[in-house]
């Protein structure tokens, strides 16, 4: 099963598994992760499901697609150009098996 | 959560609550009601509301279970059947087809201008119909009105055109007393809408323009889902961002201390957020049960007919401290204002760009002095749609 690990601000994380075809945003809803909202289930419509990528997974992620470009600019926490990303648009399975992210300060 | 059981709490009937009282001042209402339950039967709106935070949110992000498209909807009959009252996958292809059009790229690059435009021609009448003036009547319904004209691609129309057709189609949306006239000039702007979209679509394939006609007359979407969703979206659009307008700067007139606090570091999304947690515009919104189901612990029949009381729901004590207080302090939590899950507000960036980017910055700092009108309070009302029905000011 896909895995998640969230790390959140000082040195506590939480690891998540998930099915294939879910996404990191769900996964953190569904196991009521803190600090990841998902107010638009997903749509990227509400940047309030933004997460830091770690740099070892950044080479496995689908590229950045039109929508979810103009909606990065639109996050709470400053953006980070390498990193930042939407958890909703990062489906796990196939080639996404495992991503650790870090949970920005804020997503409102 | 998704686990049905038998063992679930029956769901207590509120019979003293009245749509009178509601749409008076609806708080003390849920303040009651939640002493004794999240989820209330309410025969006097033919309906289970649900009021707790927990209960709403749950019931948003779960459309297996809570279907948005209502049997005998009253929404359907008045604007026809929009992406609104559908659930996944046919409301998902309604919505991508919107495409870029209510999105933060397209508001930058077109809708702004649009929006910066209008403002000063409604200021300017605002200005003109000197100080007393109601500003909902003289700035944010025509304001609110132009904006969305323009988003929409009505060029054959004008904003007191959108604003007749948004009441007549809300009204026949909430006419629950089935009275013949609602009904009457709800089909009149039913009519007009068709008429007025069947006459634009070919001019812009001919010319598109970026707006949602335009995007919409090339998309393969079936005549009759875009006159719908058209519908839905006059209905949704004009008055929800013109009472978040009217509210906030209502509220921010009568908290001085959290108006300098706001005006000083330009806090004007904190206004914007709380007032809308505070004063939802759509208090209340409707879903069904799909199966015998149990929710927060109470049992649910299938083919319940659901009000989801967001307007509850960000009151819950639960979840917000003091929640009854205007607070542009209070730490931020997702309110239920613009909903959530796959129907969460298409326009939400259009009423942020609109109302936070331009109209009240500018309105306080172009109207030096504003202050409430010292002899004529405020008018608030409404249960569904709830807001400042009119807001008279001052200013030096
Ligand atoms: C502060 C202003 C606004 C508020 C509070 C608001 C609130 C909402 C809410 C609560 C819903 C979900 C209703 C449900 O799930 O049954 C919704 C949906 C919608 N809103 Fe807004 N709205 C606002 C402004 C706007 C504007 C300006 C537009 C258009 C330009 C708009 C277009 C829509 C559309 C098209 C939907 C349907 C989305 C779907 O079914 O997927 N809204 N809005
Ligand atoms: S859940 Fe809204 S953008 Fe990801």
């Amino acid at each position: 099963m896909p895995k998640v690990v969230f790390h959140h601000h000082g040195d506590t994380s939480t690891v998540v598994e998930a099915d294939a075809g879910s996404n990191v945003m769900r996964a953190a809803v569904q196991n009521g992760v803190a600090g990841i909202v998902g107010e638009c289930g997903g749509q990227a419509m509400c940047a309030t499901c933004h997460v830091y990528v770690r740099e070892s997974h950044l080479g496995a992620l689908p590229p950045i697609s039109e929508d979810e470009e103009e909606m990065l600019d639109c996050t709470a926490a400053p953006r980070d150009d390498r990193r930042s990303r939407l958890g909703c648009q990062l489906t796990l399975g196939e080639g996404l098996e495992e991503v650790e992210v870090d949970v920005p300060g804020a997503q409102l | 959560m998704t686990v049905d059981t038998t063992e679930a709490r029956p769901i207590p009937a509120a019979d003293w609550v009245t749509i009178p009282d509601l749409y008076e001042d609806p708080y003390p209402i849920y303040q009651r009601l939640r002493a004794q339950a999240p989820i209330h039967w309410v025969p006097a709106v033919n309906r289970y509301l649900v009021i707790g935070y927990e209960a709403c949110h749950a019931i948003e992000l779960d459309q297996q279970r809570f279907s948005a498209d209502e049997a005998q909807s009253l929404m359907k009959r008045s604007m026809g059947h929009s992406m609104l009252r559908k659930d996944d996958p046919e409301h998902d292809v309604e919505r991508k087809a919107y495409g870029g059009v209510l999105r933060p790229k397209a508001i930058k690059q077109r809708w702004e201008a649009v929006f910066d435009r209008n403002y000063a021609t409604y200021a300017a009448r605002l200005r003109a119909a000197g100080p007393g003036a109601d500003l909902v009547a003289e700035f944010a319904a025509p304001y609110a009105a132009e904006n969305l004209r323009v988003v929409l691609g009505f060029s054959n129309a004008t904003q007191q055109d959108l604003q007749r057709w948004s009441q007549t189609l809300i009204d026949g949306t909430g006419n629950y007393a089935d009275d013949p006239q609602v009904w009457a000039a709800a089909e009149r702007s039913s009519r007009e809408v068709d008429e007025a979209v069947d006459e634009m679509l070919p001019a812009l394939r001919a010319e598109p323009d970026g707006s949602l006609l335009s995007v919409l007359a090339t998309s393969g979407m079936p005549l009759d889902s875009v006159r719908a969703n058209l519908k839905m979206t006059i209905g949704g659009g004009l008055n929800e961002p013109r009472d978040a307008l009217a509210t906030t700067v209502w509220a921010l007139l009568a908290h001085p201390g959290q108006l300098a606090s706001v005006r000083s570091a330009g806090r004007w999304s904190d206004a914007f957020e709380e007032s809308i947690r505070w004063v939802a515009p759509i208090s209340m919104y409707p879903r069904e049960a799909t199966r015998d189901t149990e929710l927060c612990g109470m049992a649910i029949p299938r083919g319940a007919r659901l009000g989801v009381v967001v307007g509850a729901a960000n009151r819950d004590p639960g979840v917000f401290a003091d929640p009854d207080a205007y607070d542009v302090d209070r730490p931020r939590k997702p309110h239920l204002a613009f909903g959530g899950g796959n129907h969460f507000c298409a326009g939400a960036w259009i009423a942020r760009a609109s109302v936070v980017s331009i109209a009240l910055p500018r309105l306080f700092a172009q109207f030096p002095g504003l202050r409430l009108a010292p002899s004529r309070p405020a008018t608030i009302g409404g249960w569904v749609f709830r807001g400042v029905l009119s807001l008279p000011v001052h200013w030096d």
